[in-house]
Parts: C-alpha cells; sequence; structure tokens
C-alpha cells in the first residue's frame, strides 16, 4: 500500500519534470524565434532553462533510483551468490544514505544561505535558494528510496521496480516503444 | 589518498555500485580523511557541473531524438535508402549502414537506432536469403556509427568534460561515421557477391520519388540541426530545442501519428534518461576537481614524459585501455572517468584534443557491440529475439573493420580534423 503510494507520487513527478522539460524547449524555441523574427531575447531564459536542467537532473535522479536504473556495471554483480548481493546491497544503501545525507545537509545550509544573503540570479531574479535546494532535495528522496529499498530487500519483499542492468536507458526506452 | 582516488572507486565499480556512487563515495572518502577542504565544495561542483547551458542540449537532443524514433520516421528512412540502390547486390545490408547513419544524425542514440533500425532490417533481410549470424551482426554493429555521427551525446559530454567546442566536435564527427558507413557497405557488397545473396529489383525513379516524398520531413531534421549550427544561425543547444519542436510538429501535424500524451511520455522518458547522464556528470565534476586539486593529471603527464614514450605508442596503449574499458563501461561513465586523466596527457603529446575526441568516441562505439557485454548485443537479443551465439559469431567481421577504421582514424587526423577545417575554417 505504502510501495504503491511512492510509485504513485513518483509517477507524479516524472510527469511534472516532462511537462518542465517541455517548458524548457519552448523557452528555448521562443528565444530563437524572438531574436530572428522580432530582433528581441528574452535575456532570463537560459537562466530558466539552466535551472530546469538542474531540477531534472537532481529530482530526476530520485525517479531513476526508485526505477534501479542508475548506471552501474554489474557484471560480476549479476554473478554474486545470492547472500553475498543481498550484502552488497544493503552496503550500497548504506553507503548511498550517508553520503546522500551529508550532501543535503551541505546544500541545504548553502541555500539557506542563499536566502539569509537575499541573493537573486543576474536576468531572471530567481531567489538562488531555489535552484540550490533541488540538490538537495533530489540528494533527500535519494536517500529515501535508498532506505525503502533496503529495508524492503532485508524484509524479502522485493519492490514493484526490479533491478534491470540498464548501461544507457535509451535501450528501455528504445524497447518502450 | 590513493586509496580514495584509485583503489576504492575501483573495488565499488567492480562490485557494481552505481557509477554516481563511486565517483561520489571516493570524494566523499577524500574530503572526510584526506583533506582539510570544507565539505561545501560537494554542493559547489554539483550544482555548477550541471548549471550550464551547453549540457542543455543533451536533454533536448535525447528528446528530439525520442519524438523521432516513435513514430515511422526509421520506416520513411529506409524506404528512401532502400529505393536509392537499386538493384545492388547486398542493398538490404547497405541500406541498414545507410538509414542507421542517417539515423545517427537524428537521434545520436545507439541502442536506440539498433532496437528501430534492427527491428525493420533484419526480418527484411532474412527473407531476402541474408544468413542469420551475418543479419545479426550487421544490425548490432552498425548502431554504434549513431554516436559517431553528430549530434552525439558522448561527444557532448567529451566536449564538457575536455572543455573543448561543441560545434568543432560535431564537425569531426562527420567523416570518422562516413568512413566507418562506407566500409561496412563495401564489406556487405563483397560477402553479398561472394555469396549470392541478397538481390534486389533495378531503380525506379518513381518508386525513388515516391518514398524521397514520404521521407523528406524525416531527412529536414538533420538539416536543420547541422544547417543551423554550422550556417551560424543556432547554437548547438539552440539547434536541439529547434529540432525537439520540428519533431513534434512533424509527428503531430505531418505523420499525424503522435499525440500530446506521447509528446509528455517521452519527455517523461528523456527527463530520466539526462538525469540518469547528468548525475553521473555532476559526480564526475567533483572527481575531476578532486583529481586536479591533488595534481593527478600533472603527475601522470610528468610520468609518462619521463618515459619518453613516442606519441603513436602512447595512441595505441590509449586505445587498448579504451577499448577495455568500453567493454565494461557505458560511452558516457567511461568518457567521464577518463577524459580528466588522459586529455593532459595527449595535450602534452602534442596530439589535437578534437582527434582526440573522435577516438574516445569511436573506441567506446566499438565497447557498444563488443562482445561478451556490449549493449547493443543484449538490445539486439531482446528486441529482436535473437540468439546469443548468432550475434557473437556474425559480429567477429564487423568488429574486425571498425577496429581497421580505429587504426585509421588515430593515425591520420586528418579524417577527423578536415571536418573542422572546412565548416568552420579552423
Amino acid at each position: 500500500m505504502f510501495e504503491r503510494s511512492i510509485g504513485a507520487a513518483m509517477a507524479v513527478l516524472q510527469k511534472a519534470l516532462g511537462i518542465t522539460l517541455i517548458a524548457a524547449v519552448l523557452l528555448n524555441f521562443a528565444n530563437v524565434v524572438g531574436r530572428y523574427g522580432f530582433g528581441y531575447s528574452i535575456l532570463w531564459a537560459d537562466e530558466v532553462e539552466m535551472f530546469i536542467l538542474v531540477l531534472v537532473t537532481f529530482v530526476g535522479a530520485a525517479i531513476v533510483g526508485w526505477q534501479r536504473q542508475h548506471l552501474a556495471m554489474d557484471v560480476l554483480r549479476n554473478r554474486f551468490p545470492p547472500p553475498m548481493a543481498a550484502l552488497v546491497t544493503v552496503i550500497e544503501a548504506a553507503t548511498l544514505v550517508a553520503i546522500a545525507v551529508l550532501v543535503c545537509i551541505h546544500s541545504f545550509s548553502y541555500a539557506q544561505q542563499m536566502l539569509m544573503l537575499g541573493r537573486t540570479s543576474d536576468n531572471a531574479g530567481i531567489p538562488m535558494w531555489i535552484p540550490h535546494s533541488f540538490v538537495a532535495i533530489g540528494f533527500t528522496l535519494l536517500a529515501f528510496v535508498a532506505i525503502w529499498q533496503a529495508v524492503a530487500r532485508l524484509l524479502g519483499r522485493h519492490s514493484n521496480t526490479g533491478r534491470v542492468e540498464v548501461r544507457n536507458d535509451a535501450a528501455t526506452s528504445a524497447e518502450r516503444d | 589518498m590513493t586509496f580514495a582516488l584509485a583503489i576504492l572507486p575501483l573495488l565499488l565499480l567492480l562490485i557494481g555500485f552505481p557509477i554516481f556512487l563511486v565517483l561520489l563515495s571516493s570524494v566523499t572518502v577524500a574530503l572526510v580523511f584526506y583533506m582539510n577542504v570544507p565539505l561545501a565544495v560537494l554542493h559547489q561542483n554539483l550544482f555548477g557541473s550541471v548549471n550550464s547551458f551547453s549540457l542543455l542540449s543533451i536533454p533536448f537532443f535525447i528528446f528530439a531524438g525520442e519524438l523521432m524514433g516513435r513514430g515511422s520516421v526509421a520506416q520513411r528512412l529506409v524506404d528512401v535508402v532502400q529505393s536509392g540502390m537499386g538493384a545492388t547486390r547486398g542493398s538490404l545490408g547497405v541500406t541498414t549502414v545507410g538509414t542507421s547513419a542517417i539515423f545517427g544524425a537524428i537521434s545520436g542514440v545507439s541502442s536506440a537506432c539498433v532496437a528501430t533500425i534492427g527491428r525493420i532490417m533484419y526480418p527484411a533481410m532474412r527473407r531476402n536469403g541474408y544468413p542469420e549470424n551475418f543479419s545479426a551482426g550487421l544490425v548490432t554493429a552498425t548502431g554504434a556509427i549513431d554516436i559517431i555521427i553528430p549530434p552525439s551525446v558522448p561527444l557532448i559530454i567529451y566536449g564538457a568534460a575536455a572543455s573543448e567546442s561543441v560545434p568543432r566536435l560535431y564537425a569531426a564527427g562527420f567523416l570518422p561515421g562516413l568512413l566507418l558507413a562506407v566500409m561496412l557497405s563495401a564489406y556487405v557488397m563483397w560477402v553479398a557477391r561472394r555469396q549470392g545473396f541478397g538481390s534486389s529489383p533495378p531503380f525506379s525513379l518513381k518508386a525513388f520519388s515516391k518514398s524521397l516524398v514520404r521521407g523528406v520531413w524525416a531527412l529536414g531534421m538533420p538539416f536543420i540541426i547541422l544547417g543551423g549550427i554550422y550556417g551560424g544561425v543556432f547554437s548547438p543547444t539552440e539547434a536541439a530545442a529547434v529540432a525537439c519542436v520540428y519533431a513534434a510538429l512533424v509527428t503531430m501535424f505531418v505523420f499525424r501519428e503522435l499525440g500530446p500524451r506521447d509528446i509528455l511520455q517521452a519527455a517523461e522518458t528523456t527527463a530520466l534518461f539526462s538525469a540518469q547522464i547528468l548525475l553521473i556528470v555532476a559526480c564526475a565534476s567533483v572527481f575531476a576537481w578532486l583529481l586536479t586539486v591533488n595534481q593527478v593529471p600533472a603527475a601522470i603527464v610528468a610520468w609518462i614524459d619521463a618515459l619518453r614514450v613516442p606519441s603513436w605508442l602512447l595512441l595505441i596503449v590509449i586505445n587498448l585501455i579504451l577499448l577495455l574499458i568500453g567493454c565494461f563501461v557505458d560511452p558516457i561513465s567511461a568518457i567521464l572517468l577518463m577524459t580528466p586523466l588522459l586529455v593532459p596527457v595527449v595535450k602534452a603529446a602534442g596530439i589535437d584534443t578534437v582527434h582526440f575526441g573522435i577516438i574516445v568516441t569511436v573506441n567506446l562505439a566499438i565497447g557498444l557491440f563488443h562482445p561478451p557485454f556490449g549493449m547493443n548485443i543484449f538490445v539486439a537479443q531482446s528486441v529482436l529475439g535473437l540468439k546469443l551465439s548468432s550475434i557473437y559469431r556474425g559480429i567477429i567481421p564487423f568488429l574486425v573493420i571498425y577496429l581497421i577504421a580505429l587504426v585509421l582514424i588515430t593515425f591520420i587526423p586528418q579524417i577527423s580534423l578536415m571536418g573542422p577545417r572546412l565548416l568552420m575554417g579552423s
């Protein structure tokens, strides 16, 4: 039940990232049309697009983690006996959680500094704590996903998304087509 | 420090940790246990590396390829190339190569090419009497051209990692990609003639014109991207965004194959694929920073300099290392792991970094279909339902052709550098 709710939340996030990506494309295209068609450039467009890229990268990374599709060289791991594979999964989750917590602490603190200093981006005037907090949000979600998946594994309940050997996700996207 | 920079990453890589975590773990261990640097650098590097306008072209190009790959674009391209071939022996095989090359100028994602073109061409070749191993090997191997011919995602990544111009790299990728296509086509025609398979109907102007009309919208995409960049109209990122809008309009309103829901689905897939790549880019940039502040590239350059290795021998050694890495690691991760170490070395040896970018990409393209673990082998196996033994046997002659091309590309820099000279005057 809880797992299904997380899955649904991830699906919503995925949709949101898709929409923001389309927005970035349209903004970039509008800038090109504006420059050649009307001699007008949207000065803030590049900044907004780059912040969208930061959002897509770090929040998207959590969804990729949920789907167990982060790129890995798992040639050897696929040949580990089950107890060893389980041990490596737990070590991996523990490492990820420890590092994610560390990154979160420093990213939140950095975003907080941006908020206190009132820093805004040069052209769009976007408060800089917003894009900086995307890193922290992404790693918080990644840590959460890692904990959930490790617990599910230890309890013998495999999560709804099996680990897929994906050295390049286009393979799977092509398969889905 | 050797433990954090070399032993730990190697160990974690071997036990199958995600590559971003391998890099982040090594950096964290180095920062916490060996260096006296505020940990805020972690955040600064992670954020700063992705907050980049040139990297925006990665999701944009992937999105454009996703849109164009979802409908009948591949079939239209196949029809154009096939109808233009006429009664050449092995024409279906040559069509596979030609269509893959054109598809590469649209998508730049190798596995998507193997899946999309393979689904059309493999059954057609088998029906036309092509041997099973030969067809399986051809379909699996030709997709690798995609990451050499622009727009190529690995070349953008190399550009970012080596601080090299993406338009120059794209211009450099043309001729090597074309060389490979010509060599593969020549081999296909030679085998077809020798073994007496693969006959086809004679050229018909009517059929060619008809398929050209059907395929003209698909063929328009490379012209927009490359014409826009080299005509000085767009930056690569803008060309990618224009290509996305073009692909969406063509697939929605001209081909009438995709609806708004499909566009959103393609955007979602793109977002996740981009996140997968860019997270590694972000973590690799922290790792590269760590290597630089610890003067690792400088130490390697000094060491190689002391060995007085001639540049041809250096290139052979680097090729062997890259071929080996390419067999196990995907091209993007391999570029991000190796570029910070290798570029200072090749620069010191007087090798052009654009030429080197193409050498790296060709090596890693070979890794995409190199037995036993080349990714395209598994794509062909799962998507086309091919036997692994057929693919492994069929791939060997194509692997030899790629290796010959790699030697030519490595030791004749003009093959890579003529493009930038002609297109950009430098």
